[in-house]
Formats: C-alpha cells, sequence, structure tokens
C-alpha cells in the first residue's frame, strides 16, 4: 500500500486532493490540539517532578531542565503523540474506512476506475506523515513548560536556570531522531489504519474490531519501531 | 457481448456458482432472479471483477475479465455503470458532487461542466432539486435514483443493478423500473438486473433468468418465462402470487 501511495504523490497537485489533504490536516491537527496539550503538559510537569524527587536526594536537581528537554524530544514528545493521535485520528480512519468498505463504497469507486489508495489513503498519509512531526514539536514545547512550572513552583529550581540547562545539554539530533521518529509513526498509523479499514468484514461489528485492531496494532507497532530506531541512532 | 463460461465460485465454504454458464446480448436488459444466496449478486460483481472466478471465464466483449491487468482492467470497467443496492454515495459529498464523481476524477472537463451535467443526468431520474443536498437527507428511493444518475453520468454501454428495488415502497419501485427501462429505450444500454422482485423483472425484462444453486435453470422471455415447467421457477412464481394463466400481465403495467 505504502509503495503504491508513493507512486500516487503527483496527482496530490490536483486541487480536489489539495482540498482533501488541507481538510486530513485539519482533523489530524487542530481537532487533536486539547487533549495533546493536556496530555503534553502533564507528561512534561510528570517527569519534572519524578527526576527532580530523585535528584534532589543528590542535590541536582537544577538539572532537570536537561532531562525533561532530552527525554521529551527522544521519545515522550513523539512517542505520546503518536498514541494520542493512533487513538483518535487512527481510529476515525479505520472506522470510516470501514464503513465504506461494508457498504460498498469502496466497490464502488473501484468500479468507477478511481483507485482507493489515490482517493483515500494518499491525503490521509499526506495528513498524518506532516503533523505528526509539527504536533510533536508543540507536544515537546508544552513538555518543557510543563516541566518548568513544575521545577519552579514544587522544585525551587529557578526558570533561567531550568531553560539555561535545558538548552546546554539537549542536541540538534535528539530533535531530529525525534521528529524522524514521529515521521514514522505518522505513516504506520495511516497504513494500519486504512489497511484495517479496507479489510472490514461483517457490517458493524467488523467495524467496531476493525477499529479496535487499528490502535493495538498502532500501539505496538510504534513501541517497536520506537525501539529500533532508538537503538540505530543511540549505540 | 457478456459470456460466463463455467464459472464456479465458492465462498465461506459453499458454492455459490457452480459451473454457471450464461450469455447476456447487446442492448437487451437480462434479469438474474433467485432466492436469497442464491449468488445473483455475486455473479453481478464477476462481470466487472470485485470477484474472481475459482474456475471459468467471464467473457466481455471477448476479453476474459479475470485476465486483465491494471490499464485493460479500468479500460472495461469505464464501459459498466453500477448500481449497488445501498445506493454506496460517499456520505461526505454532497449528492451533485457524488453524481459529478467520476467525471471529476477521471476527465479533464472543467468543475462547470461536470457541475452542469450532474444537474442533467440528476434531473433525469427526477432529482432537479437535490444537488447540494448530503446523501443522508435522501430517502433510500432517492438514494437508489442518485446512485443511477452517478451510473449513468460516463455514458456506460452496460448497467448492473443489484436489487434496484430492494426496500422501497411499490411506487417507488415502479418508478425505479421505468427509470430502468427507459435506459434501454432511449440510451440503448444494455443492462443487467439482479432481483428477487418478479413483479419487478417481468416489468423490465427482455430475458429472465432464475439463478438456482449456482445454475440459471431457466432463461426465457417474460410471457415463456411465467409459463415455465421447471419446477422451482413455478414455486418462486406462485410464492409471488404470479401465475402461468397471467395474472402477472394485470399486476404490472408494462
Amino acid at each position: 500500500m505504502l509503495g503504491e501511495a508513493f507512486l500516487f504523490l503527483p496527482h496530490m497537485l490536483k486541487k480536489r486532493m489539495r482540498h482533501e489533504t488541507l481538510y486530513q490536516l485539519f482533523l489530524t491537527g487542530i481537532k487533536s490540539l486539547g487533549v495533546i496539550t493536556v496530555v503534553a503538559m502533564f507528561t512534561g510537569m510528570i517527569l519534572a517532578l519524578q527526576t527532580g524527587l530523585e535528584l534532589r536526594r543528590f542535590g541536582q536537581e537544577v538539572n532537570i531542565g536537561t532531562a525533561v528537554t532530552v527525554v521529551m524530544m527522544r521519545e515522550m514528545g513523539p512517542f505520546m503523540t503518536a498514541l494520542i493521535i493512533a487513538a483518535s485520528v487512527g481510529s476515525a480512519i479505520a472506522a470510516q474506512l470501514g464503513t465504506m468498505t461494508v457498504s460498498e463504497e469502496i466497490a464502488a469507486l473501484e468500479i468507477m476506475s478511481i483507485n482507493p489508495v489515490r482517493f483515500l489513503v494518499m491525503p490521509r498519509l499526506v495528513a498524518l506523515s506532516v503533523m505528526v512531526p509539527i504536533l510533536t514539536v508543540y507536544t515537546n514545547i508544552l513538555g518543557v513548560v510543563g516541566g518548568a512550572i513544575v521545577g519552579y513552583t514544587q522544585l525551587g529550581v529557578s526558570l533561567t536556570a531550568y531553560f539555561d540547562n535545558a538548552t546546554r545539554y539537549a542536541e540538534n539530533k535528539d530533535l531530529y531522531v525525534g521528529l524522524f521518529k514521529a515521521f514514522l509513526f505518522g505513516i504506520i498509523i495511516t497504513l494500519v489504519a486504512c489497511h484495517q479499514g479496507f479489510s472490514t468484514t461483517e457490517g458493524a461489528v467488523g467495524v467496531g474490531r476493525a477499529t479496535r485492531r487499528t490502535v493495538i496494532i498502532s500501539f505496538l507497532t510504534i513501541l517497536v519501531v520506537g525501539y529500533i530506531v532508538t537503538r540505530l541512532f543511540y549505540k | 457481448m457478456i459470456r460466463f463460461e463455467k464459472v464456479t465460485k465458492m465462498l465461506g465454504g459453499k458454492r455459490v456458482l457452480d459451473a454457471l454458464d450464461m450469455e447476456i446480448r447487446k442492448g437487451e436488459t437480462f434479469v438474474i432472479v433467485g432466492t436469497s444466496g442464491a449468488g445473483k449478486s455475486v455473479t453481478l460483481k464477476h462481470m466487472v471483477r470485485l470477484l474472481s472466478p475459482d474456475s471459468g471465464r467471464v467473457v466481455v466483449d471477448g476479453e476474459v475479465v479475470s485476465e486483465l491487468s491494471g490499464g485493460e482492467l479500468e479500460r472495461i470497467r469505464d464501459r459498466f455503470g453500477y448500481l449497488f443496492q445501498s445506493g454506496a454515495l460517499l456520505q461526505w459529498l454532497s449528492v451533485g458532487d457524488n453524481v459529478g464523481l467520476p467525471l471529476r476524477e477521471k476527465t479533464d472537463m472543467s468543475d462547470e461542466e461536470i457541475d452542469q451535467l450532474s444537474h442533467e443526468k440528476l434531473a433525469l431520474v427526477g432529482l432537479a432539486d437535490v444537488f447540494e443536498k448530503r446523501p443522508d437527507d435522501l430517502s433510500g428511493g432517492m438514494r437508489k435514483r442518485a446512485a443511477l444518475a452517478r451510473a449513468i453520468i460516463t455514458k456506460p454501454d452496460i448497467i448492473l443493478y443489484d436489487e434496484p428495488t430492494s426496500g422501497l415502497d411499490p411506487v417507488t419501485s415502479r418508478a425505479i423500473d421505468r427509470l430502468i427501462d427507459d435506459m434501454r429505450r432511449e440510451l440503448g444500454v444494455t443492462s443487467v438486473v439482479v432481483t428477487h422482485d418478479l413483479h419487478s423483472a417481468l416489468a423490465i425484462g427482455t430475458r429472465i433468468g432464475m439463478l438456482y444453486q449456482g445454475r440459471l435453470v431457466e432463461v426465457a422471455e417474460p410471457d415463456a418465462f411465467v409459463k415455465s415447467k421447471v419446477k422451482v421457477v413455478q414455486d418462486f412464481l406462485e410464492a409471488q402470487y404470479i401465475t402461468k394463466h397471467g395474472s402477472w400481465e394485470r399486476m404490472v403495467a408494462k
């Protein structure tokens, strides 16, 4: 499906496909912002609190800026963003395509010689592979800010010290590897969701099954791929 | 024009089509009747390769459908219009955009030209005022008529109808029958209609075939069909209160 999708990349320049992709970008990005904001903020706050309490035993709580920033950029940012998108957008894609499959809308497209991969998968693939990295940057920023709030209010770390630490030890590589993961996660979520949607049988029960499988398979694949990428870049 | 040669298809461990031989001629309305699960829709899906036979061949104008590759299959499919049982309109598009979809995706026509044609086709099926509505806002009969407008907008040679009158009231059913008949008379298309509604079959069919246990047990013109001596055909006719004495002629307006 991925290879077929890339063959259709030039079609993305067509007016209708541009509109559909923009709509999918809106669905993926804007509609997920609320939940991502809350999750990102609390992820950073929990990270700061847990690491800060341990570091304080050694008088090193000033280093939570580094810990939170590096962990958010390398792992938690892309990981948490991908989980939220898989659970919200991925499941919605599977449900929509699953419903279209059982109501013969996909078959209707095939008979009209409209390739479902070009027509339905491509806009979602482009939207998720672009939007998951963008949302990851947003998650990273909010996570770091959340950590700063906890550091300042509960651990007595000044904001200057927190951000000085955060920027001094975090590397560009951490950001790029995290964004690369996010890009891969976007592709994984789309392909899993579309495959499950297109494979749906047995009516409403099948749609429910496709939705559940999408979330489970996406979660597991994200975990495994996340580990492999980390292993490749950090030896 | 369309020929099934010993087509066999197993689905879910059941032999749905059993060495089916069938021929559909150019310009006719061939109606396939049979009980639920007789393989009527499966037969239809083989014609456009939504399903492929386990053995045997489906031939459309000399081309074996199951052997065609991507571009060739697309060329054959472009000759077909297909009316699904549910209509299969895309829910997130307006009715007008649904009707114009094949042209928008496959031609270089301008949006204005496509909208104009979509309006014309919707008017042809009696739905001139639903262009902006969503499929969900339409009744079952209106959805089928909108789907028919989409099926004919590319001017296909052959239209396949899967249970076009199922779930509709008798008045709407007869309106759909008239539309199917008009397609043949006015546009000269070849039609294949799958239905278990014998009144509809007798009203629109130029020939009727009865599918039973994966084979055609009878193929005849309507007046000969009602006089068939095949027992399953007689049982099927009697189940719908149609007798060989011709009572259907009084019941159905040709």
